[in-house]
């Protein structure tokens, strides 16, 4: 399927699930019962129009055609990257208050700069996670004054 | 003299030691951020962002205007050296500044963009002086109508200008209101959209997009090239950088051409930095006499988009700073700083109580100076960051991020957040979703809703009252024709290159 067509139908799924939840929200008991829903109503119908318009222009030129048009590239080897980042990202946020900081930005970043660096490179991963935690330490609790776990 | 008396006041302020110092850190910042390709002023000052609540606004101001300008200085360097723009506000300066580096004249080069970029942003400054008061004074007069009709037409404009598909801007500016519609409505005291989770109550707040959008999200684009990630040659001996006679006397005439029309594409809301630069190179392009040359060094092709660049930076500011709409995805940025500081952007920052919005004119001033000496004489120090692979620094924005971001709301749930506005960000970048209307949308959603509520309870309820005073129709009007003109323009270019014969009438 044409990118833009793809992009229609999330559009339109997300304003039609966004606007089945506006009709869910309670009403204002004081005032003007309707004023908490009707900018986000407007939105929601707004998103199903717009993603619609882009199906149907995109249709024109065949929704499965993709003759002359850019697909996102997805290669296994960046996706892996990504989806290794972004799990060690959750796993960091999950840690945070539970180990703390140090312990968490230390294990963070050296997880990072392993999956970027190699396991070659472990003394100056290694010495660049220590240095940014303490260098952040030194920042955000001594110099800024705000307390982190 | 009301001018010279608020400015004088301004460097008052701007000349404290530690806005000075700020002023100084915030330019180097801007400058390295400016030269890594991948990074630019967007994800600078996003890093920035929950740093300001340790600071006075002032000070945060002056910091983040000064990151903006000096990625402006800085994105020229790996251009001419690398032919790599650090942002899209240097892609022009690649055309002939790494032709000039090529040509043994790497120097020049440098140069002649580091004085191109400050007479821009002197020009941008003085402009700034003269066009800030008068627009405070007539937002002044805005009410709640002409507030919201105002956003429409900088968030349409934004989203028309976006260099994709026109549906895809708005899909995106929608979603970045739908983003600021989460959490507890405060008028009415409704739960909208938290689906029962009391950490939402307090809102999606919007630095999390804008670190989920231009940190974490541009490291995931980024982690895509890691293995395509090479070391580039690159000069790193430079004699003595600075300009000679002849080529600023082919400079000059560029850079003072050019500098308006950055000036004037900076205020245009959704057009940035780097439409002013290419639209300057195309400009002295098609007036020289000698438009061969340009792509193999001239000169003027190197001056001419550095120039319109900076002052674009300092244009697009202006609207931020004195109607409180933001023009692009940076200054958006910026106006979240403001907010965070606690401070409502628009006119009230020049007057009644004009400390604030003088302090950062004033500073707009020696921070040109600043970027030029970190530019000039520098340069050759700083450009040493470009032998380091830009895959380096992805791990400690990411870290940043997420340090600075626990730090404005200390919630766990805004990194869980955080990771999943990166994901978002991804996505939209992959299926070429222009990102800026969405973090503009998401910073400025709360003000839009709650100025249209207020305009429909004046009203009674009828939307009448966006049409009833000139002003407020005026801008409607302005946001239609926004939204109209790239179906005009592309109309029009078809129009154009399709044969005589074939043309109606003809």
């Amino acid at each position: 399927m044409r990118p833009n067509a793809l992009v229609g139908f999330a559009a339109a799924i997300l304003g039609g699930l966004y606007t089945i939840q506006v009709h869910r929200l309670p009403k204002a008991i004081a005032g003007d019962a309707s004023s908490p829903v009707s900018f986000p109503l407007a939105l929601g119908l707004l998103m199903t129009v717009l993603g619609i318009l882009l199906v149907l222009q995109e249709a024109r030129h065949g929704l499965t055609n993709l003759e002359g048009v850019k697909r996102p590239a997805f290669t296994a080897p960046s996706l892996r990257t990504i989806f290794r980042t972004v799990a060690a990202s959750l796993l960091y946020a999950f840690l945070f208050e539970r180990l703390g900081f140090f312990v968490s930005t230390l294990g963070f970043l050296g997880t990072l700069l392993y999956l970027i660096n190699g396991r070659r490179a472990w003394k100056l991963n290694a010495a660049l996670a220590l240095g940014f935690t303490l260098g952040a330490w030194a920042l955000f609790v001594q110099l800024f004054e705000l307390p982190l776990p | 003299m009301e001018f010279g008396s608020l400015l004088l006041k301004g460097f008052s302020v701007a000349l404290t030691p530690v806005n000075l110092a700020w002023l100084l850190g915030g330019s180097i910042l801007g400058t390295l951020f400016g030269m890594i390709p991948g990074f630019g002023p967007s994800t600078g000052i996003a890093l920035l962002l929950p740093l300001c609540l340790g600071l006075r606004p002032e000070t945060a101001l002056i910091a983040m205007a000064a990151i903006y300008y000096g990625a402006m200085f800085g994105g020229s360097r790996s251009s001419i050296l690398m032919n790599v723009p650090g942002d899209s506000a240097a892609v022009a300066s690649c055309f002939d500044g790494y032709p000039m580096a090529r040509n043994g004249q790497a120097e020049a080069a440098l140069a002649v963009s580091a004085v191109a970029s400050l007479m821009g942003g002197l020009f941008a400054s003085v402009a700034f002086t003269l066009l800030a008061l008068p627009a405070a004074r007539i937002a002044l007069r805005f009410g709640p109508p002409e507030t919201f009709c105002l956003m429409v037409f900088s968030l349409a404009a934004t989203a028309a200008v976006s260099r994709e598909n026109l549906l895809k801007g708005l899909i995106s500016l929608v979603l970045g209101l739908m983003i600021s519609t989460v959490g507890l409505d405060s008028p009415s005291g409704v739960s909208r959209f938290t689906f029962g989770l009391e950490q939402l109550q307090t809102g999606f707040s919007f630095v999390v997009v804008i670190l989920g959008i231009y940190g974490f999200s541009e490291v995931l684009i980024n982690l895509e090239t890691l293995a395509l990630e090479t070391a580039r040659p690159l000069q790193l001996e430079f004699r003595w950088i600075q300009i000679s006679m002849a080529h600023w006397r082919r400079s000059i005439g560029p850079i003072l051409r050019q500098s308006p029309v950055g000036f004037l594409i900076g205020i245009l809301p959704g057009a940035g930095a780097g439409i002013a630069a290419l639209r300057a190179y195309r400009n002295e392009k098609k007036r020289s006499p000698h438009p061969e040359e340009f792509g193999k060094g001239a000169v003027e092709g190197l001056a001419a988009p550095e120039a319109a660049n900076n002052a674009c930076s300092i244009g697009a500011m202006l609207p931020m700073m004195t109607l409180g709409v933001p023009g692009s995805g940076t200054a958006a940025v910026m106006l979240g700083g403001l907010l965070l500081c606690g401070l409502q952007p628009g006119p009230l920052l020049f007057e009644p109580q004009p400390g604030i919005g003088w302090a950062v004119i004033a500073s707009l001033f020696l921070g040109n100076f600043a970027c030029a000496v970190i530019n000039l004489p520098l340069a050759g120090f700083l450009v040493r960051i470009l032998s380091i692979p830009p895959k380096a620094f992805y791990p400690f924005v990411v870290a940043v991020s997420f340090l600075g971001l626990y730090t404005v709301n200390f919630s766990v749930t805004d990194l869980y957040l955080l990771v999943g506005m990166g994901i978002c960000g991804y996505l939209m970048k992959k299926f070429r979703i222009p990102t800026g209307p969405l973090v503009l949308a998401s910073v400025v959603g709360s003000s839009v809703e709650s100025s249209f509520r207020q305009s429909l309870e004046l009203s009674g309820g009828s939307p009448s009252i966006f049409f009833r005073s000139s002003i407020s129709s005026g801008l409607l009007l302005a946001a239609a024709l926004a939204l109209a003109w790239p179906l005009v323009a592309g109309w029009w270019s078809r129009w154009k290159v399709s044969k005589p014969a074939e043309r109606p009438g003809e």
